[in-house]
């Protein structure tokens, strides 16, 4: 039982850190229609970026403000270099960002190195939940992460820019004749989403390993909360990254975790198939 | 490779197109005829090893065909051909190693079971296009990815699983078998020309027009009287056997099958391949896969990151060549043989054009 307890609420944790990636993946994909094949390696690269700045400066909280900053500038620029160029074609994005997956994967390998290191959490310790000795940090990284989500849903709904967004979303065309700055909201779009997967790299950098084939498991994981969530339905998003990893943890205690993967990506078919628009829809317009 | 039919009725000598086409069956030609001689001709300029390169291009370029016929003919993206590939590829290693069949029962098994799988997942995934078919075909390559590694005692997991060949043929004493690299060659060269004249047949067949016409405008297609899903079904049909082809010869040029050739890096290798070589064109695949292939075996040795240089290549052929390096060459090739008083000619007819137009105005 302490068993099931302690993966259910790993998974818990795990998906609240897969939400805030999938959220970005997702206001990609409902902004600039770009399914983004790279977005798995912006969160590896928060990761990497997290080991590199802990080991320089010695402050592991430095790097929360550190990683997003240079996500933003690095998807800014490929933003410019690469998306810009190719943007309306929705066949040749998946090609492009499969090859940018590629560039960082590989630019991490030369600069990193290609075995996977262990970054000690800022907070060690464990308290007893539930009858079970339960590492500090992960608590920790549950409420930064739950902090993360709300400031992203606050800047969404409560900030011009965020406004500004879901306005592009909704009607490109008629934003332009609003005086809408719709390129700039596109690359304040990419920019975002690469800052908050590779924050989401940050939080989990001390629970997972840093490596430079992280992002190549995520990806499909985050591709199912966005589905299942309902592609541009970013609360379902939230909710269906917690859920499936809650459910993944459950079912991991019973059965192999492969297992879990599969049930996971069986049920992503079925709603793929019978209820495009995800789970969600409908309980929310 | 090019579809532009000649403008001036033909009337002229050879209009450009006209020339595009020649020096097009120029180039197919040339192509082939490496392909059929390079045992003999590879080896006087360098070594063996690049005569088994060459036939792991000609494979893998047929996966690429097989992301090519979807995507380049159908309009739709297929992100996971590696499955096909797989099932064709552990059909015939599971077949020998486990069940002990022959050599051409092994690799019927394996086609079939391509064939089957891709039945079953298309008649699902052409439900669904753009975006959608593209994220439900990696769904399901994963799907099988996964089971196929819980069930290592039958596949062998990431380590693979490996077999001794069985002889081709067996006339009393003597054995015909792929242990002879000239016959391995020639045997794999014999099939892939065949699936790629078969292709070709098919696309100039009613069969491909109708998959073109469904990749320009599905909803005009329909109207038509053409039945869009049985189109896109039986087009994704072919598409996974010739992956489960390539894969059925992969497995037998590596006389092993593995997992890792089932993950979804694999199928989105074969899109590369396809895009980069010039998607909605017979041979393209061939060049992308060969010219990426070559790459990575003449660069890997010096410089352990060659990899960057692919994925910059990718994304430039993206922006720069989106019909790929067959588009490329075709449009070099227009521009060196269009006279230059042609294109004058044009900008005339363009302005008489605007000097009609402006009345309107």
């Amino acid at each position: 039982m302490e068993l099931v307890l302690a993966l259910a609420i790993n998974g818990l944790i795990w998906g609240l850190i897969i939400a805030l990636i999938a959220l970005g993946l997702s206001i990609i994909f409902g902004l600039l229609d770009i399914i983004n094949l790279s977005h798995g390696d912006f969160f590896m690269v928060g990761t990497v970026l997290a080991w590199f700045i802990v080991h320089w400066t010695g402050s592991f909280w430095l790097a929360f403000l550190l990683a997003p900053l240079i996500g933003l500038l690095l998807g800014a620029l490929i933003m410019k270099l690469v998306i810009v160029p190719i943007k309306g074609a929705a066949a040749l994005s998946i090609v492009a960002t499969f090859g940018l997956s590629i560039i960082l994967q590989e630019t991490v390998r030369a600069t990193f190195g290609p075995a996977p290191k262990r970054l000690l959490p800022p907070v060690e310790g464990t308290i007893p939940l539930f009858g079970i000795d339960y590492g500090i940090y992960r608590l920790v990284a549950a409420g930064i992460a739950i902090v993360c989500l709300a400031g992203f849903f606050l800047f969404l709904h409560r900030t011009k820019i965020g406004a500004w967004m879901r306005a592009v979303r909704h009607d490109p065309e008629t934003a332009v004749a609003l005086g809408i700055p719709v390129q700039r909201i596109y690359t304040i779009t990419f920019a975002l989403g690469f800052a908050i997967a590779a924050l989401g790299g940050v939080v989990a950098a001390p629970i997972t390993t840093v490596d430079f084939r992280a992002g190549v498991d995520i990806l499909p994981f985050c591709f199912m909360a966005v589905i299942i969530g309902g592609l541009g339905n970013l609360q379902g998003t939230a909710a269906a990254a917690v859920l499936l990893s809650f459910m993944e943890g459950v079912i991991t205690a019973f059965a192999d975790p492969v297992v879990a993967r599969i049930v996971s990506l069986c049920l992503m078919s079925v709603v793929l198939l019978l209820r495009p628009q995800g789970i969600f829809a409908g309980a929310m317009s | 490779m090019s579809e532009i039919a000649p403008v001036d009725g033909g009337k002229t000598a050879q209009t450009p197109e006209q020339k595009l086409r020649i020096f097009n069956g120029v180039l197919s030609i040339g192509l082939i005829a490496f392909f059929l001689t390079a045992p003999y001709v590879v080896p006087m300029i360098t070594n063996d090893f690049w005569v088994s390169v060459t036939a792991e291009i000609m494979i893998w370029s047929l996966l690429a065909a097989s992301v090519n016929l979807l995507f380049g003919y159908t309009g739709l993206l297929s992100f996971g051909q590696a499955l096909y590939f797989g099932a064709g590829m552990y059909g015939v290693a599971i077949g020998i190693a486990k069940f002990g069949l022959g050599f051409w029962t092994a690799f019927g098994f394996g086609i079939v079971c391509s064939v089957a799988m891709a039945l079953v997942a298309g008649s699902l995934a052409v439900r669904l296009t753009w975006h959608y078919f593209a994220i439900i075909t990696v769904v399901f390559s994963l799907i099988f990815y996964f089971l196929a590694l819980t069930m290592s005692p039958l596949t062998g997991g990431d380590d693979g699983l490996s077999f001794t060949l069985p002889p081709m043929f067996k006339f009393g004493e003597t054995e015909l078998s792929l242990t002879d690299p000239t016959l391995q060659y020639y045997f794999i060269f014999a099939v892939v020309a065949a699936c790629y004249l078969l292709k070709w047949r098919l696309l100039e067949s009613p069969f491909g027009r109708a998959l073109i016409a469904i990749r320009e405008n599905d909803v005009r297609a329909e109207l038509i009287g053409i039945n869009v899903y049985m189109m896109r079904l039986a087009s994704f049909v072919v598409s996974g056997f010739f992956a489960g082809v390539a894969g059925a010869l992969f497995a037998f040029f590596g006389r092993y099958a593995s997992t890792s050739y089932m993950f979804y890096h694999v199928s989105g290798e074969a899109v590369v391949w396809a895009i980069v070589g010039g998607a909605g064109t017979l041979l393209g695949p061939v060049l992308g896969t060969g010219v990426l292939i070559l790459l990575r075996e003449e660069l890997s040795v010096y410089w352990d990151h060659y990899l960057l240089l692919v994925g910059m290549i990718i994304i430039l052929t993206v922006i720069f060549a989106p019909k790929g390096l067959a588009g490329l060459i075709d449009t070099i090739f227009l521009k060196i043989v269009t006279p230059k008083a042609k294109v004058a000619r044009k900008s005339e007819m363009q302005l008489t054009d605007s000097k009609v137009r402006q009345p309107a105005e």
